[in-house]
C-alpha cells in the first residue's frame, strides 16, 4: 500500500516534470522575427549612452501586421510604426506626406482634370530598412498583390477601381481609375480606418496566398520609423529604430508594446512606470486618470467616431422594389413626431457632463470633430415638455400605465419598445439614463444588452440587426477618411440586409430614395469644395427627419507617465502618426 | 483490464464527439466571427460577403463542424479566423506558459492544504482549526479577481508608493529566460492562485481525515498502543488521501486550461487568455482547438485515474 502510493505521488510528480518540461523555454518560438535578418534590417547601432525606452501597453494584439489583411484597429497602430503608405492626416487632420513628395491636387497636375488619374511623386532615395530601394514599383507591386485573386485581402474597396498603375521612373506613380473614385485619398495611404502601407516588391514577389504567408506575422523589413524585431504571442512586441526610415530618425531607440488585457492592470502599471502609455482607455476612466495627475497625465482627443441610437425603420414592402427588410421596423418610428420627440426627451449634455466628464459632446451629424462636419447645424436641446406635446400631437396619449398609447395604422400600440446594443459598461449607464429620461414623457425604453459578437452579427448569422429583429439599437461607428463610402453602405436602398443581399450594411433599414440623391451627389465629385456642399445638404437632410440619435462624440483617452514626452496627438490618426518624434525625459 | 481500458476509450471517443458539438454549436450561437467588421467603414458590403465565403460561414452549420472535424481527426486544428495561424501554433505558444503558472499553484497548492488540513483536523475544535477555517472560507468566497487587482494594488502600486520594494505587476516587458525574474513575475498570480483553491483543498482534507479518524481500524490501531503519530501519518493519513489523489489526478488535466482572470489581470500569455480573447470573437477553430485538448486531457487523466486507482487501493479491481 505505502509502495504504491509512493509510486503513484512519483507518477504526478513525473507526469508534471514532463508537462512542464514539454513546456520548453519561455519564449514563444514562431512568431519572433528571424534574428539575424531583423538585427540586419535596421541598421540600428547601439548608442554608448543609455537607451531611450518608451514601453505602451496596449489592450489588444495585432492579428497580423500587414495592411489588407487587417481592419484591426491595433494592427492598424502597428502599422503606422513600421510600415508607411504615401501620405497620412497628421493632429489637425490634414493630409501630409510620408513617401510621398507632395500631396496630389490640381495645382500640382497630380490630379486631371476629369479626377480619373492621380499621380503620385515619391521622396528621392527612399529605402526600406535592409538598404533596398523603395520606387513606383513598390507601389504598382502593393496594388498587383491586392487585386491578385490568389490572395484573400479582407477588403479591395478602392483598389478595384483602379484600371491601372503605370511607373514611369522611380519615383513617378501614375494611377488611373476606371471610374470616379472621390476617396482616392484613401488608398496606399494611412488613416485610422484605413492602413494602405506600401508593401516589398523584393520581398514578396512571386509569393501567392499572402494571407497564410509568414510575412504578414513575422515581416523582416519595413519602412517606418521601428522594425519589429521580436513578437512574443500575446505578451509582448519590441521595436528598434530604422535608420533607413523617409524622415528624421526615431528619437527613441526602443518601443516595447505590451499586451495587457484589462485597463486596471494597464494603469496600475502606469502608476508604478512599469508601461509609459495606455491609448485605451474608455470615456468612463477619464475621473479615474485624471486624478493621477502630475504622475500619470490624461489626454483626451475627441474623435470622429460617434456613439448613436437609431430606430428600426424597416420595411417589408420597400420602396419601388428597394430596400425590402425581412420585417417592418416598430409602426411609431415611421412618424417624424415620435422620432423627433424621442430625440428632444433624452438629456444627452447631461450624460456628456456627468459619464463623460464633459470632455466630448453632443454631435450635429455624423461626422463630428471633421472638417466635412456641417457647422450651421445645432443639437436639439433638451425639451420633455416639447417632446411631450409633440407625441400628443401625434395621438399618442398616457394610459394608465404611464405608458402613452396611440393608433398606428389602425392598431393601439403603446409606446413601449426595446433597445439593443452591447454589454460594454458605459453603454448599459446611459442606456438606464435614457430609460429614466424616456419614462418621463410616457415612453417605456427596454434595454438589451448582448456581447459585441452576438449584436454585431451578420445576417447569415441571424444578427439581430440585419434581420430587423430589433426596434431601436445602438453602437459607435464614425465615416472617415474620406466621408461617403460608410455613409453610403449605411444608408443606402441598395444595402439593405436581405436573404438576395445578406452582407448589406445599412442596420438602420432604412430606403429612402431623396437620402440616398444625396449620398451620390456626395460621392459624384473629387472637388472637396463641392462635395462640402453636397455632403452638407445631407446632413441637413438626416438631421430634419431626425432618423438616427446622436449621442455623443466618442473620445480617445490616453493615460501616460511623467518621463513619456508624446507627440502632438491627432483626432483621425492618434497616437502613432508621429512616432518618431516620441521621447522619454 | 486491457478490455476495461479499450472500453473506457471507446467511450472518450464517443464524448469528445459529443464534446465537440456542443461547444461548436454554443461557439458558432453566440457570437458571428465577422461581427468585429461590422461597423468598419472601410469594408464593404461584397468584401464581407467574399470574406464569409471564404471562411466557409455561409455554409449550413453541419456542413461547417463536419468540415473542422475532418481535419482535426487528420491532427490539423484549421487556422485562426482572426490571427490566420495555426491553431496549433497559436496552442504551443500559449501552453508553456500556462503550465509554468498553473503547475507551480498546484504543487504549493497541494503542500500547503495538506499541513492546514492535516492541523485543523489534528487540532479539531482549537483555536488553529478556527483560525484555519475561517481564512479558509474567506479564500473561498472571495473572487479571484478581487483578490489578483487588490495584490497588484498593495505589492505594486502602494509599495512602490512607499518607497518599499515592490512586486511587478506582469504589464512590464521583462527577461523570460532569467529565472529570477521569473519568480518575481509568478509570485502574485500564483499567491492568487493558490489562496482560492487551498482554501478548498483544505476542508477536503480536514473533512476525509476526521472521517478516518473515526474509523475502526484506527481505534484499533491506538488500542494497540501506537503513538498519535504513528497512527495519524502510517494509518490515517494514507487512507484519507486516497480521494485527494484522486481529485489530483483529476485536476491535471485541467491545468492545461489556465486561469481566465488571474491571466488576463496579471497579463499572462496562457491559454485562459487565448481561450477568452478568441471565444468573444467567435473564433470557433481556436475555441474548439482549446476546447478538444483539454476534453482529451480530462478523459485520458481519469482513465488513468482509475487505472492507477487500482494499484494504490487493492480493494478497487477493474473488470
Amino acid at each position: 500500500m505505502k509502495k504504491n502510493l509512493y509510486v503513484l505521488l512519483s507518477l504526478l510528480v513525473l507526469v508534471s516534470m514532463v508537462l512542464a518540461a514539454c513546456g520548453g523555454g519561455t519564449e514563444a518560438p514562431a512568431t519572433e522575427a528571424p534574428a539575424g535578418e531583423a538585427t540586419e534590417a535596421p541598421a540600428t547601432e547601439a548608442p554608448a549612452a543609455e537607451p531611450k525606452v518608451a514601453t505602451g501597453a496596449w489592450s489588444q494584439e495585432p492579428d497580423n501586421i500587414v495592411p489588407y489583411y487587417t481592419q484591426m484597429s491595433y494592427a492598424i497602430w502597428i502599422v503606422q510604426l513600421t510600415l508607411v503608405g504615401l501620405a497620412e492626416w497628421d493632429d489637425q487632420g490634414s493630409f501630409v506626406p510620408e513617401l510621398a513628395a507632395e500631396i496630389p491636387s490640381a495645382a500640382n497636375g497630380g490630379v486631371s482634370a476629369d479626377g480619373l488619374t492621380i499621380t503620385w511623386k515619391l521622396k528621392e532615395g527612399l529605402k526600406w530598412s535592409d538598404g533596398e530601394a523603395l520606387t513606383s514599383a513598390d507601389v504598382k507591386f502593393t496594388w498587383e498583390q491586392v487585386m491578385d485573386p490568389a490572395n484573400a485581402p479582407l477588403s479591395r474597396t478602392g483598389y478595384d477601381k483602379i484600371a491601372s498603375v503605370e511607373t514611369p521612373d522611380d519615383t513617378t506613380v501614375v494611377i488611373t481609375f476606371s471610374e470616379l473614385y472621390p476617396g482616392w485619398q484613401t488608398l496606399f495611404t494611412q488613416g485610422p480606418n484605413n492602413a494602405g502601407a506600401i508593401l516589398p516588391k523584393h520581398v514578396l514577389e512571386g509569393k501567392t496566398a499572402l494571407e497564410s504567408d509568414p510575412f504578414i506575422h513575422q515581416p523582416n523589413v519595413f519602412s517606418g520609423p521601428f522594425a519589429i524585431t521580436e513578437w512574443v504571442a500575446g505578451d509582448h512586441m519590441i521595436l528598434v529604430r530604422n535608420d533607413n526610415f523617409y524622415g528624421s530618425p526615431a528619437i527613441l531607440d526602443q518601443v516595447n508594446i505590451k499586451f495587457v488585457p484589462t485597463p486596471e492592470t494597464a494603469l496600475a502599471a502606469l502608476q508604478t512606470g512599469d508601461v509609459d502609455w495606455y491609448p485605451d482607455f474608455s470615456e468612463s476612466d477619464i475621473e479615474t486618470v485624471g486624478a493621477l495627475e502630475p504622475a500619470v497625465h490624461l489626454k483626451v482627443v475627441p474623435g470622429a467616431d460617434f456613439e448613436h441610437y437609431f430606430f428600426n425603420l424597416g420595411t417589408t414592402a420597400g420602396v419601388d422594389g428597394k430596400g425590402v427588410a425581412d420585417q417592418d421596423g416598430f409602426c411609431p418610428f415611421k412618424d417624424i413626431k415620435v422620432r423627433k420627440a424621442i430625440t428632444l426627451g433624452i438629456n444627452r449634455q447631461a450624460f456628456v457632463d456627468s459619464l463623460l466628464a464633459g470632455k466630448t459632446t453632443v454631435p450635429v451629424s455624423q461626422w463630428p470633430n471633421s472638417e466635412w462636419e456641417n457647422k450651421n447645424l445645432t443639437p436639439a436641446s433638451y425639451d420633455p415638455d416639447g417632446a411631450a406635446a409633440l407625441l400628443e400631437e401625434a395621438g399618442y396619449v398616457l394610459g394608465d400605465d404611464g405608458i402613452r398609447h396611440g393608433d398606428c395604422n389602425g392598431t393601439d400600440t403603446p409606446l413601449s419598445f426595446t433597445f439593443d446594443t452591447t454589454d460594454k459598461q458605459l453603454r448599459v449607464d446611459i442606456a438606464l439614463a435614457v430609460q429614466s429620461d424616456l419614462a418621463k414623457i410616457g415612453v417605456e425604453f427596454k434595454p438589451n444588452h448582448s456581447p459585441a459578437g452576438t449584436f454585431f452579427a451578420g445576417y447569415t448569422d441571424g444578427g439581430i440587426m440585419p434581420t430587423g429583429n430589433y426596434d431601436m439599437a445602438g453602437y459607435t461607428t464614425g465615416f472617415y477618411p474620406d466621408p461617403m463610402p460608410g455613409a453610403i453602405d449605411s444608408f443606402s436602398c441598395n444595402t439593405v440586409p436581405s436573404k438576395d443581399q445578406p452582407a448589406g450594411a445599412n442596420n438602420y433599414l432604412i430606403c429612402d430614395p431623396q437620402l440616398d440623391e444625396l449620398m451620390a451627389a456626395g460621392n459624384a465629385t473629387a472637388d472637396p469644395a463641392t462635395r462640402k456642399v453636397a455632403i452638407d445638404a445631407l446632413q441637413q437632410y438626416i438631421f430634419d427627419n431626425y432618423y438616427v440619435v446622436m449621442m455623443y462624440a466618442r473620445a480617445n483617452v490616453y493615460g501616460y507617465g511623467d518621463r513619456f514626452v508624446p507627440g502632438p496627438f491627432g483626432f483621425f490618426s492618434n497616437m502613432n502618426w508621429n512616432a518618431e518624434v516620441w521621447d522619454v525625459k | 483490464m486491457w478490455a476495461y481500458i479499450t472500453r473506457r476509450f471507446i467511450q472518450a471517443l464517443f464524448t469528445l464527439l459529443i464534446i465537440t458539438v456542443l461547444c461548436f454549436i454554443l461557439t458558432r450561437l453566440s457570437a458571428d466571427p465577422l461581427a468585429q467588421y461590422a461597423t468598419n467603414p472601410n469594408m464593404s458590403s461584397a468584401d464581407k460577403e467574399a470574406l464569409r465565403e471564404k471562411l466557409g460561414l455561409n455554409q449550413p452549420l453541419p456542413v461547417q463542424y463536419f468540415k473542422w472535424l475532418g481535419l482535426a481527426v487528420q491532427g490539423d486544428l484549421g487556422n485562426s479566423f482572426f490571427s490566420k495561424q495555426p491553431v496549433l501554433l497559436m496552442i504551443s505558444q500559449r501552453l508553456p506558459n500556462t503550465l509554468k503558472l498553473m503547475l507551480t499553484a498546484e504543487v504549493i497548492t497541494i503542500l500547503l492544504s495538506l499541513f492546514l488540513g492535516i492541523v485543523s483536523a489534528v487540532k479539531q475544535y482549537s483555536l488553529v482549526d478556527n483560525i484555519i477555517t475561517t481564512f479558509s472560507f474567506i479564500g473561498f468566497s472571495m473572487p479571484i479577481f478581487f483578490i489578483a487587482l487588490g495584490a497588484i494594488l498593495i505589492f505594486a502600486v502602494q509599495f512602490k508608493a512607499l518607497g518599499w520594494p515592490y512586486l511587478p505587476t506582469g504589464a512590464d516587458i521583462w527577461d523570460q529566460k532569467d529565472p529570477i525574474e521569473l519568480v518575481k513575475h509568478m509570485i502574485l498570480p500564483v499567491s492568487c492562485l493558490v489562496i482560492i483553491t487551498t482554501a478548498g483543498y483544505a476542508r477536503f482534507i480536514r473533512t476525509s481525515i476526521l472521517e478516518v479518524l473515526g474509523q475502526d481500524y484506527v481505534r484499533t490501531a491506538r488500542a494497540k498502543g501506537l503513538s498519535n503519530r504513528v497512527v495519524l501519518y502510517k494509518h490515517a493519513l494514507r487512507n484519507a488521501a486516497l480521494p485527494l489523489v484522486t481529485i489530483i489526478g483529476l485536476d491535471i488535466p485541467y491545468l492545461l486550461g489556465g486561469a481566465l482572470v488571474t491571466e488576463s489581470v496579471y497579463a499572462w500569455p496562457g491559454m485562459g487568455r487565448l481561450f477568452w480573447e478568441y471565444a468573444q470573437r467567435g473564433d470557433f477553430p481556436v475555441v474548439l482547438g482549446v476546447l478538444l485538448i483539454i476534453s482529451t486531457a480530462v478523459v485520458v487523466f481519469t482513465i488513468i485515474t482509475d487505472v492507477v486507482y487500482t494499484f494504490v487501493d487493492p480493494r478497487i479491481r477493474l473488470s
